[in-house]
């Protein structure tokens, strides 16, 4: 059986195109494992192609980049994809929602026995540099929050269990946090970003079943 | 106004001063992603803490929350991880 993984990647704003452009490494791992992807980039990240893909092609891995509230993730230009009244269609699934607020109540909703949903319970933050905004993948300060949150996914397609994968991911925050402490009290960009790589770290959890794991294709 | 009402008002002047000076260090390059809320530069960033929106409440819980951690010795909880 071919393992199968949709993720969502709308572009309508800085923070969108950032989390978009730092997807495309995760695509390309999910590739050389053999992982079919369907990509929903920009305007394809809307309901009605992500509620079609789920039904048609049932992934085990659905990774939702984009804006959030505690009942939704939404897709290219806020347009609202999955909500508590649509949420059934993440069951027998693993989701990791790089959105904010969402894993407190559309999380806590992904509640079955074969269903796992790792996102966080309040804003997802990330610093950036205004110099990069056209082209993200040059962001240094940005790349340690977003390789952080990569790892869930890039764990989950090494074999990992979705609870093994989200402490993959601290594991990467609290490194970064880390190698910036030494310079924090003379750097002020490096006691920032360890405050906000402390945050995200904190409010990543991992809600449902967070021993599934991805069958290998 | 009770004194306790008071006192809580005064912490909360206290704890945006500090965050405040804290982002006057930053360079003006600097930006934040605050989700939906969206991307603010430096001096958005201290004019929301200025005028305690929700941009702001975020900026200074985030900073409560790392002090905090802090006051708790989560340096060396970090390292024994």
């Amino acid at each position: 059986m071919t393992s199968r993984m949709i993720i969502t990647r709308p572009e309508h704003d800085p923070g969108t195109r950032y989390l978009s452009c730092w997807s495309k490494g995760i695509i390309k791992e999910a590739k050389k494992k053999n992982i079919d992807v369907t990509d929903l980039h920009k305007e394809k990240a809307t309901k009605r192609e992500l509620e079609g893909r789920l039904q048609k092609i049932s992934p085990m891995l659905v990774v939702l980049n984009g804006h959030g509230n505690d009942e939704c993730v939404f897709g290219h230009d806020n347009e609202v994809l999955i909500s508590l009244k649509n949420s059934h269609l993440l069951n027998g699934k693993i989701t990791y929602a790089v959105s904010c607020n969402s894993a407190k109540k559309l999380g806590k909703s992904c509640d079955g026995q074969d269903t796992a949903y790792i996102g966080y319970d309040e804003k997802f933050v990330f610093n950036l540099e205004r110099r990069y905004l056209s082209d993200p993948l040059k962001d240094q300060r940005a790349a340690q929050f977003l390789h952080a949150s990569n790892q869930v996914v890039l764990s989950l397609i090494k074999g990992h269990t979705a609870e093994e994968s989200s402490r993959s991911s601290k594991r990467f925050f609290r490194e970064a946090i880390l190698k910036l402490l030494p310079s924090a009290d003379n750097n002020p960009h490096a006691r920032e970003d360890a405050a906000d790589l402390f945050w995200d770290m904190n409010h990543q959890v991992c809600e449902g079943n967070g021993n599934l794991f991805i069958q290998s294709a | 106004m009770s004194d306790h009402e008071r006192e809580t008002i005064s912490v909360d002047e206290e704890i945006r001063k500090l965050v405040i000076a804290r982002l006057k260090l930053l360079s003006p390059d600097t930006m934040k992603s605050i989700g939906q809320m969206g991307t603010f530069s430096r001096k958005q960033m201290i004019e929301s803490v200025e005028r305690n929106d929700e941009v702001g409440q975020t900026i200074k819980n985030i900073e409560m929350e790392w002090l905090q951690a802090q006051k708790e010795g989560i340096v060396r909880k970090l390292h024994d991880e």
